[in-house]
């Protein structure tokens, strides 16, 4: 098996929630694998599991059973703080709100994630500036979250995720809390990362224009893929 | 962004919040150094009215004196020693000691004939201020004698009145004589208030027939907050083959009271704060409840559980730092203004006592480093401990629940 183009490959995956008595089946048996550089959808009906996959993908949750390897590391071998590291040098996350620090400047979230790794401040200066720049946020550097809109605060989650150059951002919903022209624009800031800098992304979605415009368009039902669909897109 | 700037700004985004929980820090800290203060005030006013109103910092006496007090175990260089004494900046004064029955009318009573040398007295106690009617012992009145306040209502005697005193002088002899009650003494101790006969130490050495000699030597230290037990090295070389003790050790029971409000000092400061903790406890849980998803998503990205663990101490210990600031300075300026002008007790009491000594009815504070020292440290500890769980709290979130908690 050439396990060097696949960034993230799930064995046998399944997650069992127990609910009182009954056991749910939020991710059943599953195997993927995403390869560097794609830009890959998850889309499926509410309660397919989507949030689940990404939640073990990112060392948020644990399986039941099976195996996940991300960059060819066996994420259930990794000790709490492993994870911790692992999250912070080698993925990137960006949830559908509430990202940001609410008492931080754009600026300082973007930067978060670097000085968490212990990198001086002005070494980090330069490729904030650069990232924000790239996201669209020239200019707004000293802004608050909430003197963003959330389309705006979506491209700092965007360029904090990225920041680090992570192996994988992963993203769950991130257009679901903005308008559709926004949500529009976001996409597009994320395919440009991915084209030019070759980042793989892996995002969830409800929205049928994001899942239109997916590379890999994987569709989950009852915690299985229903259809894992590599299209070539047009433009 | 450090994590100190970002606890910072995060005890000053909910401003209100840490306003209410650092102004009752601050206030508790504030009363427990007032508190604190007026507690020390006490003690060295006990101390000192111990001291100064009868005792002396220090005395000296013949050795086995004390055990016995017989009237033929004295100082027998007296004289030349309290000059040493005054030479070396102590105050001094000699004391004669004799007992016997005193008279007035039909009743009598047991009595300690105290002889005081008058010129030297003064400067070691303040009990020549203390009466509460009539006037000080004088040379020229060797007949005009002061006696306690007990001892004045069991003779039935008031100033002016006459009272014969019968005793043993030294030489076998009997001593007795008709005096006139001069003056009448305030609360001074139990002793002196039930039996204390105060004469000149001239009338007294005519009466008990003693040319020379003193059965005690007081002594003051001139500045009160020098070392005692540095004077007490001092005073014991000067009067070698005497016994010198200190206060302390004439006076253990009031000494060991003395000790122990320290001890009430810290538990008033501990249960105080124990209401500062709950305060703290509540605000700080309320606002890691509010932040669950933030600290959700910091783990996310990769915050370890004792970074966020030390974010919220960090937030806690800012409020405590700025109520420790806030509280010093106010607690310490209340403080200020009752140790210049005290609290006048004499509507409530007209004699108050501690320990049997009697008290000045102006309580005053008195700031001391452990005033101050001790209410500051005990609150950052409380608030240290309080915190622990609102913290761990945080520090133990699952990123998942977070995140997607509504
Ligand atoms: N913490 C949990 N405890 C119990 N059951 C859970 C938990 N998290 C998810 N589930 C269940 O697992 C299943 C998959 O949930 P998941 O959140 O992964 O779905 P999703 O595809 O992300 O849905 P949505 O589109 O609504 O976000 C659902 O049936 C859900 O009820
Ligand atoms: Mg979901």
């Amino acid at each position: 098996m050439d396990t060097h183009t696949h960034i993230v490959r799930l064995e046998r995956v399944s997650k069992i929630y127990h609910q009182g008595k009954i056991a749910v089946h939020a991710v059943d048996n599953l195997d993927l694998e995403i390869d560097v550089g794609d830009f890959c959808t998850l889309c499926g009906p509410s309660g397919s599991g989507k949030t689940t996959v990404l939640n073990m993908i990112g060392g948020l949750d644990v399986p039941t059973s099976g195996h996940i390897y991300l960059e060819d590391r066996k994420l259930a071998t990794l000790n709490r703080s492993q994870l911790s590291r692992l999250r912070r040098d080698r993925i990137g996350f960006v949830f559908q709100a509430y990202n940001l620090i609410p008492v931080m400047t754009a600026y300082e979230n973007a930067e978060f994630v670097l000085r968490l790794q212990g990198q001086p401040e002005t070494q980090c200066r330069e490729r904030v500036m650069a990232i924000l720049k790239e996201v669209g946020l020239e200019g707004l550097e000293h802004r608050r979250p909430d003197e963003m809109s959330g389309g705006q605060q979506q491209r700092v989650a965007i360029a904090r995720a990225i920041v680090t150059n992570p192996a994988v951002v992963l993203a769950d919903e991130p257009t679901a809390n903005v308008d559709s022209v926004t949500a529009g624009a976001l996409l597009d800031l994320m395919q440009k990362l991915n084209e030019e800098n070759n980042i793989t992304f892996l995002f969830s979605t409800h929205d049928q224009r994001v899942m239109d415009r997916a590379r890999r368009l994987i569709r989950l039902r009852d915690g299985k893929i229903e259809y894992d669909d590599v299209r070539s897109l047009p433009g | 962004m450090r994590l100190m700037t970002l606890a910072a700004r995060n005890v000053v985004r909910n401003w209100r919040r840490s306003i209410v929980t650092t102004g009752a820090m601050a206030f508790a800290a504030a009363i427990m150094i007032l508190f604190a203060s007026l507690m020390a005030g006490l003690l060295r006013d006990s101390e000192r009215n111990a001291v100064t109103m009868n005792l002396g910092d220090l005395q000296i006496h013949a050795s086995g004196y004390r055990d016995d007090p017989d009237l033929y175990k004295r100082i027998d260089d007296a004289q030349q020693l309290v000059a040493r004494l005054q030479q070396q900046g102590f105050h001094a004064s000699q004391r004669l000691y004799g007992f016997g029955l005193a008279a007035a009318g039909t009743t009598s009573a047991g009595v300690q004939l105290r002889g005081v040398d008058i010129d030297n007295e003064n400067s070691v106690t303040q009990m020549h201020r203390h009466l509460v009617a009539g006037e000080w012992l004088t040379e020229t009145d060797p007949h005009g004698v002061i006696i306690g306040r007990k001892l004045a209502r069991s003779l039935g005697v008031r100033t002016g009145d006459e009272i014969i005193f019968v005793g043993q002088a030294s030489d076998g002899s009997m001593a007795n004589d008709l005096y006139r009650v001069r003056g009448i003494l305030k609360s001074i101790g139990e002793e002196v208030d039930r039996a204390g006969l105060f004469m000149t130490l001239d009338a007294f050495r005519q009466l008990m027939v003693l040319p020379d000699g003193a059965h005690e030597i007081a002594v003051l230290r001139a500045n009160p907050d020098s070392d005692l037990d540095l004077a007490l090295h001092t005073v014991t070389a000067l009067a070698p083959g005497y016994e010198t003790l200190d206060w302390r050790q004439l006076s253990p029971v009031v000494a060991r009271i003395l000790e122990m409000a320290d001890v009430q000092t810290i538990v008033m400061v501990i249960i105080t704060y124990i209401a500062v903790a709950t305060i703290v406890l509540n605000a700080m849980l309320m606002s890691v409840f509010e932040r669950i998803q933030e600290f959700g998503v910091m783990k996310a990205v990769g915050v370890t559980p004792w970074q966020i663990f030390g974010l919220v101490y960090l937030e806690t210990l800012w409020q405590t730092a700025t109520a420790a600031t806030g509280g010093s300075v106010i607690g310490y300026a209340i403080a200020v203004y009752y140790q210049t002008h005290g609290i006048d007790l004499s509507n409530i009491a007209s004699s108050a006592s501690f320990g049997g000594i009697a008290l000045d009815p102006l309580w005053r504070a008195y700031i001391t480093a452990d005033s101050i020292v001790i209410p500051v440290l005990f609150l950052f500890l409380i608030a240290g401990l309080a915190v622990i769980y609102p913290a761990l709290k945080a520090a133990l979130i699952r990123p998942v629940s977070a995140i997607h908690h509504r």
